[in-house]
């Protein structure tokens, strides 16, 4: 079973990924905060991680390169809002597998998983 | 003629008259004068010579009652020639003075003044008053008692043998002087032409200098006070601001070239005058242009405040409410896979995901909006974008019925930009073309550079032959929000993201349309470079 870790601070975008995620056969884990998503990831290695580009402590980016750094296998998919594009592209350099733009439908989110987990 | 006399000080032809006439009346008393005095001195010596020779005709006349001694024939004699004509008194008096003999009777026995003619002639050193008109004759003119001039002649009676070899023994031989004959003669007639001279030169005087006035008046008048009078009224008018006037030239004298010189002085005055009111006008146009561009660039500074501020508050917004968007998006997709499909609620939320939809879309609008800043630097190749955009949206459903007439070529108007920016304006006029024709009409693009203050701009035409814009809709096209279509089919932010991108990379948007006709949109962007 592949494991997912969800990286929000936003609680209702945390539940509806593993609302959306869990019957599909996932197992969901989640972080409120970027330093929290580490700690975890510490205790043991997941498939994919989802991250919020927007959060209060620690910046999407700043996450990623930390995950980046410590653990560059891990697949990283980036959450982000309309106006952060331009960022969300420039996290693909710096690793991202792929980005999704909120508010998505359980299908995009389906969709974009899947094609990670394929390739 | 009347103003030469008004006032003698303001006129110059009365100057002239007056001097004139005075020099003339001077000149002719002068002249009038030497003639008269000269005739007089001529006259007198001529009256002087007769009465010499009347004294000598006394003498004769009485030299032999002398020498006989018969005195009362002496007295009668006088008497007698006095009776002529002019001859006023005749007297011979002895060397002491006593009047031996007299036309005037009764003064006979009594002697004379010692002032006398007679004496003064030897015995007063002062002899100024008298002349001698020989050798022996002595005269002298003075006023008699009627005030007329009269002419004294005196002539010593010399002692000769015969004298005192006479048998009367009266004069010793030693005596030198015997007496005197003097005659008095009376020059009235000269008096009375001199007078009638007088008259008629001071009549000849006036009737010359009233002639001369009359006809100096009138030339004067002629050529000097009637042009002159003319040109101050000219001058009078310009003063008022009558440019327009122009004095008649008469004579071709100093004072026509007065005239001609005044008139194209005017002449001067005037082009100089219109010279310096098209420049003020020019400058009051240019003027009014300036300030109505400091308004206009002031109005759109304030828009671009308005707008960024509104835009920072809408992406701020926006963001937040994008997470809760994502719960309700979720959530009511989950739940409509676990309702029958066709249910009624199964209906329920897809009404709530399409509303959610519709959230979403005007989130994305603000996002964009509020984000005109390009951060992706690239190039825009206008007709590459042009070209690819037309070829997407004529595959949609909603431009079936519209037909593209395009006349874009190969030339490359490159400008610096977003590409994906520029697409979105050109997407947005699309969609309003294909609104306002209600989905059946032509729309028209084209390219083209253009040059304005000495910048290059590629220009792209948007025509469509939709309803138009209504004159009041105009301002408020650009504003965010402002839309005139059903709520859930515009957000009317399409206009003014555009304005935001194209102001921002320097450009501009501008609008010509007619209602009923159609609306064409220019927008430009400024020109990098041109490749063909
Ligand atoms: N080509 C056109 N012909 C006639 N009216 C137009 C045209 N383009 C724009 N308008 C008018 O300008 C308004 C504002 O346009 P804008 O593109 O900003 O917003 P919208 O099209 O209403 O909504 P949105 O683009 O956000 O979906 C429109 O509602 C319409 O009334
Ligand atoms: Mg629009």
């Amino acid at each position: 079973m592949k494991k997912i870790l969800v990286i929000d601070d936003e609680h209702i975008v945390r539940v509806s990924c593993q609302r959306t995620l869990t019957p599909e056969g996932f197992e969901v884990i989640i972080a409120s905060s970027g330093s929290e998503g580490l700690e975890l990831l510490e205790k043991g290695p997941v498939d994919l991680v989802l991250l919020d580009l927007k959060m209060p402590d620690m910046d999407g980016v700043e996450v990623l390169n930390e995950i980046k750094a410590k653990w560059p296998d891990t697949n990283v998919m980036m959450v982000t809002g309309y106006s952060s594009v331009e960022t969300a592209v420039k996290t693909l350099k710096l690793g991202a597998l792929n980005y999704i733009e909120k508010p998505f439908t359980p299908e995009t989110l389906l969709t974009a998983v899947n094609e990670v987990f394929k390739s | 003629m009347k103003n030469i006399f008004r006032d003698p000080r303001k006129s110059l032809a009365a100057k002239l008259i007056i001097a004139i006439g005075l020099l003339m009346v001077v000149g002719s008393f002068i002249f009038w004068f030497s003639i008269l005095h000269k005739q007089e001195k001529d006259i007198m010596s001529i009256a002087v010579n007769y009465g010499g020779s009347f004294i000598d005709y006394v003498k004769r006349r009485t030299s032999f009652s002398m020498l006989t001694d018969h005195r009362a024939v002496i007295q009668q004699t006088l008497e007698d020639i006095s009776m002529a004509e002019g001859v006023e008194r005749v007297r011979i008096f002895d060397h002491d003075g006593n009047i031996s003999y007299s036309t005037d009777r009764p003064s006979v026995g009594s002697s004379v003044d010692r002032d006398t003619l007679a004496c003064r002639g030897c015995h007063v050193e002062a002899k100024s008053d008298f002349q001698l008109l020989s050798e022996r004759k002595t005269w002298s003119v003075y006023k008699d008692s009627l005030g007329f001039t009269a002419l004294k002649l005196v002539e010593p009676i010399r002692n000769e043998i015969t004298c005192y070899t006479s048998d009367c023994h009266v004069h010793p031989q030693e005596q030198k002087i015997l007496g005197f004959i003097e005659a008095d003669m009376s020059l009235a007639l000269l008096d009375k032409a001199k007078f009638k001279q007088g008259l008629a030169l001071t009549a000849y005087v006036l009737v010359f200098f009233l002639a001369i006035s009359v006809a100096l008046g009138i030339i004067l008048w002629k050529i000097v006070s009637k042009p002159v009078t003319e040109l101050t009224l000219g001058m009078g008018k310009v003063a008022e601001g009558d440019f327009n006037y122009s004095v008649p030239i008469k004579s071709m004298d100093e004072i026509g070239v007065l005239t001609s010189t005044f008139n194209s002085m005017i002449k001067d005055i005037k082009a100089a005058r219109d010279q310096r009111e098209l420049w003020t006008q020019t400058l009051e146009a240019e003027i009014a242009k300036q300030t109505e561009e400091i308004q206009k660039t002031h109005a759109s500074l304030l828009q671009t405040e308005k707008l960024a501020s509104l835009g920072r508050m809408a992406a701020g917004v926006a963001h937040e409410i994008n997470n809760p968007l994502t719960g309700v998006v979720t959530f009511s997709h989950l739940m409509l896979q676990r309702v029958p499909p066709d249910s009624l609620d199964a209906e329920d939320l897809k009404v709530i995901i399409e509303q959610a939809d519709r959230c979403s879309k005007i989130i994305r609008n603000l996002l964009t909006f509020s984000r005109a800043t390009p951060s992706e630097k690239g190039e825009i190749n206008v007709n590459n974008v042009l070209s690819r955009t037309i070829y997407m949206v004529k595959n949609q459903e909603k431009f079936h019925n519209i037909k593209f007439n395009t006349s874009i070529d190969d030339t490359q108007f490159i400008s610096d930009g977003d590409p994906s920016q520029f697409q979105q304006i050109c997407l947005n006029m699309f969609l309003n073309a294909a609104d306002a024709m209600n989905g059946r009409g032509e729309i028209t693009v084209a390219t083209r550079k253009i040059t304005e203050n000495g910048k290059n701009y590629v220009e792209t035409e948007f025509t469509d032959t939709g309803s138009g814009i209504k004159q009041e809709d105009m301002e408020k096209l650009f504003e965010p929000f402002f839309t005139t279509k059903p709520v859930d089919k515009g957000t009317g932010l399409g206009l003014s993201v555009s304005h935001g991108i194209v102001k921002h990379l320097g450009g501009e948007i501008k609008v010509s349309s007619t209602v009923g006709k159609g609306t064409s949109f220019f927008v430009r962007l400024p020109l990098k470079e041109q490749r063909t």
